[in-house]
């Protein structure tokens, strides 16, 4: 009995300090910085060779994310440069829980290229390093659109540069429109009306039905809007005058009656037949395939998906000739008479790691290699390719740039676009009203009860981050 | 004895001695490895996420610039308007699935294929095994396909549009009949192993005496069967309550937690570990995570005692004899 005692005490000993090792990691010091040979070398004479690794979300169209600095290596004089570039399209959620892990045990990237919403997340948590010495460093980022810089500002410094925008239209189907009896003079002029708020959500609802009833389209197809989860919708929210953001209290912000009325509206497409019943959850390749294909009258989706179209869905019919045969695309129209259109934008942006993050000290080093990345002919391989709007203001000119006819239209919408904002708690924020747009959507709860009860439930998840108004 | 003993040292020295540590210390010795990993792999983490839990720790924070916060996760959970429905959506989950299919449909399809010619129950066996090697990646897109509105999904188009039903996206439609079925299926074939097995094990002299006396089938599995398969029914019935609690891996994949199929270990896993914009709140899902382990020990508590535990472990008397 007394060498049974004795054994088990031995063994809670081993536990106690297996677990005050585990309890003690997060406390633990930040990872030493590596080896002098790996830091960047301060003269430009013999420059020694500096291994940098980017990560990218992209799928085979939006390669050049991470491509594009392995490419733009090659033109850094100030150090002698190993690029290697990692395109990861595992999705959204599962990337930055990478990048998260990694960075807390000293294995981040030298630079991660990610939503711009993730810049107070990561700055707070010290993964990622301010920008503003790096932006004045290098002339390049004198040429990168003014407002684009707002998107990676945080507590007012720079912690990112920006990579790419986009808008997201509405694409409407002209062929279904004249079959409607639309002029070819009316079709040309509905970007204009949507612009200036001549022609609302109302009146695409009314053109909708009005397609179903004369039969030119399916009951169910006169609209669509994404089919899953995306920040696409706060574009009704913002239609109706809703608010997400009060930069001088750096609180988000929810607008009740907006909230209702986007709820509304997404539960009246449903109730009027011009969208199918439980259309959330549609597969993403049912969704494309329809839409490419010419069998839905107004479409919410994203300018990137343009080159996914003609790519992998339509190249058989002619790729992006056979798009432009049909489709148009518009802001999506306002909720309010007289008010312009609007679109969201999401920048993704390049940011930097920390040394604690990356367990390097590359910053100089990564920060040279934006500069060489943010250029003309680096960034239009990426916009063109996968119909990306560009971030530079000489790409207004650049050959290649302007000769792509799809982000030559729709660069303008850029001048009517918001972001979503950069705030530690939008993650949560956002998909609790997603929630009760889906169960509003699919009659779960009227409009007003989802608004209320996702109202209640903002107050009670983010508390003091949020005013309602 | 103690001369005995004394007698024994002088005869045989430090064998004894080793003998002697061999008998008290050798039980320990083998339970050893098993010891330390349960240790490492499951109790750790438990007290690793207690500990998470009376924190702030987020990706905002860091694992390195947090800060204690007590109980304030737990207020926000009980305070917390999904709370309620959530919880609900977890009971309702896991009892229907577990009731219908990991036990009920593991049983019915047990007894089925072991009194059919045992090749062709083997067959139909191996065949319901094979969603569970499937990836389920693929097995859930197979039933979205088979789900999803017409003119694509194969329900609408082969079988209900020719019978006049109006056609739908079904997943959407009838979300929690769709997570039942995706997860029972794959479960049932769990329990069915186990039963099929149990089954076969019981000795062939009950079965015909059983039948000597004019049992009818039914007579037989009240009778015989199923007290004969106590042990793997709780087994089976302990084991998958909890891997249901726990488990969200299909309704991930099929739903997303979307059409009110939040379950609370989806919730803790959207919350810690993934949502749409980022910032995992650690904290706050590890809380989640701690309420569940609790449910989970109390669940397992409560089925040993029902099903007597005790007495299902205790020694077999014929052998005892």
């Amino acid at each position: 009995m007394k060498h049974s005692r004795g054994w088990s005490w031995i063994l809670w000993v081993i536990v106690v300090i297996l677990i005050a090792s585990s309890c003690a990691q997060p406390a633990a010091p930040a990872k030493e910085a590596a080896p002098a040979k790996e830091a960047a070398p301060a003269a430009k004479a013999a420059p020694e060779e500096v291994e940098l690794v980017v990560w990218a979300e992209a799928n085979n169209v939006e390669h050049w994310r991470a491509d594009g600095p392995v490419k733009a290596a090659e033109k850094v004089t100030d150090y002698k440069l190993k690029v290697t570039g990692v395109n990861d399209d595992a999705g959204w959620g599962d990337y930055k829980k990478k990048f998260t892990l990694a960075a807390d045990a000293g294995e981040a990237p030298d630079i991660i290229l990610s939503g711009h919403e993730d810049v107070p997340v990561w700055a707070n948590a010290g993964y990622i390093v301010q920008f503003d010495e790096c932006r004045n460093k290098y002339p390049e980022f004198n040429d990168v659109i003014d407002s684009l810089w707002s998107s990676v500002t945080w507590q007012g410094k720079l912690w990112g540069v920006p990579q790419d925008t986009e808008a997201r239209p509405m694409f409407f189907n002209k062929t279904k429109l004249k079959e409607m009896g639309w002029t070819d003079e009316q079709i040309a002029e509905l970007p204009e009306r949507i612009k200036t708020g001549d022609f609302t959500l109302d009146d695409m609802i009314a053109t909708a039905k009005e397609a179903i009833a004369k039969g030119v389209v399916e009951p169910g197809y006169g609209y669509w809007h994404r089919p899953r989860k995306g920040g696409d919708f706060l574009q009704y929210y913002a239609a109706y005058g809703g608010r997400l953001y009060d930069p001088k209290q750096d609180k988000l912000v929810v607008t009740k009656d907006a909230l209702e009325k986007w709820y509304a509206f997404q539960r009246r497409v449903v109730e009027e037949g011009i969208t199918p019943e439980n259309f959330i959850g549609t597969e993403w390749s049912i969704w494309h395939d329809t839409v490419s294909h010419g069998k839905v009258l107004f479409w919410n989706g994203g300018i990137w998906q343009w080159a996914d179209w003609a790519a992998n869905y339509v190249q058989d019919l002619g790729g992006q000739d056979y798009l432009f045969s049909f489709v148009g695309y518009a802001l999506q129209p306002s909720g309010i008479k007289g008010k312009p259109g609007v679109t969201l934008s999401h920048p993704l942006v390049y940011m930097i790691t920390s040394e604690k993050a990356s367990g390097k000290h590359n910053q100089d080093a990564a920060c040279a290699l934006l500069a060489k990345t943010t250029t003309p002919e680096i960034n239009t391989l990426h916009a063109v390719g996968s119909t990306h709007l560009g971030i530079l203001k000489s790409q207004a000119k650049y050959p290649d740039y302007v000769s792509d006819r799809f982000l030559s239209d729709t660069l303008y919408m850029l001048d009517y676009n918001f972001y979503q904002p950069n705030h530690v708690m939008y993650g949560p924020y956002f998909d609790i009203v997603w929630e009760f747009m889906v169960e509003a959507e699919n009659g779960t709860r009227s409009p007003a009860e989802a608004a209320e009860a996702a109202v209640q439930q903002l107050q009670s998840e983010l508390g003091e981050y949020l005013i309602v108004e | 004895m103690s001369e005995d003993i004394a007698r024994m040292g002088q005869c045989k020295g430090p064998n004894r001695l080793l003998d002697h540590l061999r008998r008290a210390w050798g039980p320990f010795l083998f339970m050893a490895p098993a010891t330390i990993l349960v240790l490492i792999f499951f109790l750790a983490p438990v007290i690793i996420i207690i500990g998470i839990s009376l924190t702030n720790m987020s990706s905002a924070t860091g694992f390195k610039n947090w800060a204690w916060i007590g109980l304030q996760n737990y207020g926000k959970i009980f305070r917390n308007p999904k709370s309620g429905t959530i919880f609900r959506n977890t009971v309702f989950y896991v009892l229907v699935t577990l009731s219908l299919f990991n036990v009920g449909m593991a049983l019915v399809v047990a007894l089925l294929t072991t009194h059919v010619p045992r090749r062709g129950g083997f067959l139909f066996r191996s065949l319901w095994l094979l969603p569970r090697i499937t990836p389920s990646v693929v097995y859930i897109m197979m039933w979205n396909y088979i789900a999803a509105d017409a003119p694509y999904g194969i329900l609408n188009r082969h079988l209900l549009t020719p019978l006049g039903v109006k056609p739908t996206n079904w997943v959407p439609a009838q979300p929690w009949a769709f997570v039942i079925l995706t997860n029972g299926f794959i479960g049932a074939s769990f329990g069915m192993i186990i039963f099929s097995s149990a089954i076969e094990s019981i000795p062939r002299d009950y079965m015909i005496a059983a039948l000597v006396d004019g049992c009818s089938l039914w007579q037989r599995i009240r009778y015989v069967i199923l007290p004969m398969i106590r042990w793997p029914l709780l087994f089976v019935t302990t084991y998958q309550t909890l891997s249901l609690l726990t488990s969200f891996e299909y309704i991930l994949l099929l739903t997303d937690g979307q059409f009110n199929t939040e379950v609370w270990s989806l919730w803790a896993y959207h919350r810690a570990l993934n949502n749409y914009w980022g910032n995992f709140q650690w904290g706050f899902g590890a809380a989640l995570a701690t309420i569940l382990v609790i449910v989970g020990i109390v669940m397992a508590v409560v089925y040993m005692r029902y099903f007597q535990f005790t007495e299902l472990v205790q020694e077999p008397r014929i052998e005892a004899l």
